[in-house]
């Protein structure tokens, strides 16, 4: 083993502190040598569970689908870019289905070292915590995992890097 | 995301006047325009509409969540509405609706959104909470009701 983080997983959801997790898993990568790779998934569980619920209709949660996925596409492409921008490569994986499961997963078949998260979002109940998506995945991912919190410190690693 | 985020006393008109689904909607899409959210209520009605056409969100327990993605908005935006008396939304038990969550988001932001939504599936499942909503007194009372349960501070 060269190194603990050979291979490293970056789970992003689109979010402020998942880009921050971002910027954070390039300057691991740039400094370590690691192969990154990220990884986003469309929450296809809760838009099942809508329709289910018949807040949806069919063509409805098919065009939220498409959004969403393109939603992924967007903020995978803006990690490449911006690993480009540290001259990064950056692999990237969009799934489908139920985000928790779908990450666990890709961290057991891909045989990666170390999961990079963004901070977890305000846990408001625990009632809450059961379905928050990232908090599901620290508790339960098969590999070390890095939540990155410091906004600022974080951006100031990576500008200088 | 947290609802409150979003709903504000200005966001929730108690006693809604509409006779009907087209009047109700054009009720709460008038909130928005009140709150500063929308300009073109126009679009927005249409928009809502055109979603209702493809089948009523009026669900089940006195509970519609009519919506919309329009870029008429800037921002997920969301009005609740109350009646006592219940208005017929085509609901799907056949019920007047009591609870009406409007919620429009532009389209770029359908994260947010689908977000919103499952949460306040989630939130109407309790009994308790759309009774304390429904007998609300005054709108702040209505957003105070959200914050605690959302907080986990109430249950439902």
């Amino acid at each position: 083993m060269s190194h603990p983080f050979a291979k490293i997983l970056l789970y992003i959801d689109g979010s402020e502190p998942s880009i921050t997790a971002a910027q954070f898993a390039i300057v691991m990568a740039k400094t370590f040598g690691s192969a990154l790779t990220a990884i986003y998934a469309v929450n296809e569980n809760l838009l099942s569970e809508l329709l289910g619920a018949k807040v949806f209709v069919q063509m409805e949660k098919m065009d939220y689908e498409r959004s969403l996925e393109d939603d992924g596409k967007r903020y995978l492409n803006y990690v490449v870019k911006l690993g480009e921008k540290k001259g990064v490569k950056v692999a990237t994986i969009l799934r489908k289905g139920v985000v928790h499961e779908e990450v666990i997963k890709e961290v057991a078949d891909g045989g990666y070292d170390l999961l990079v998260q963004g901070e977890l979002g305000e846990v408001l109940s625990l009632r809450d915590s059961f379905y928050e998506e990232g908090e599901r995945i620290l508790r339960k991912v098969g590999c070390a995992v890095l939540v990155v919190r410091g906004k600022d410190r974080v951006e100031r690693s990576f500008s200088e890097l | 995301m947290k609802l409150t985020d979003y709903i504000t006393p200005r966001h929730v008109k108690l006693g809604l006047e509409g006779v009907g689904k087209a009047d109700v909607i054009e009720e709460l899409v008038g909130i928005l325009v009140d709150t500063g959210d929308v300009t073109d209520a126009d679009t927005i009605y249409d928009a809502v509409m055109k979603r209702e056409g493809e089948g009523s969100t009026g669900l089940e327990k006195g509970v519609a969540i009519p919506h919309a993605k329009s870029d008429a908005v800037k921002r997920l935006s969301i009005v609740v509405g109350i009646s006592r008396d219940g208005i017929d939304f085509d609901s799907q038990d056949g019920k007047p609706a009591h609870l009406f969550f409007l919620m429009v988001a532009p389209t770029s932001e359908s994260g947010p959104h689908v977000q919103a939504i499952a949460k306040i599936v989630k939130l109407i499942k309790f009994d308790k909470f759309r009774d304390r909503l429904v007998k609300a007194k005054k709108p702040q009372d209505v957003v105070d009701l959200i914050f605690r349960v959302e907080n986990g501070d109430e249950e439902g």
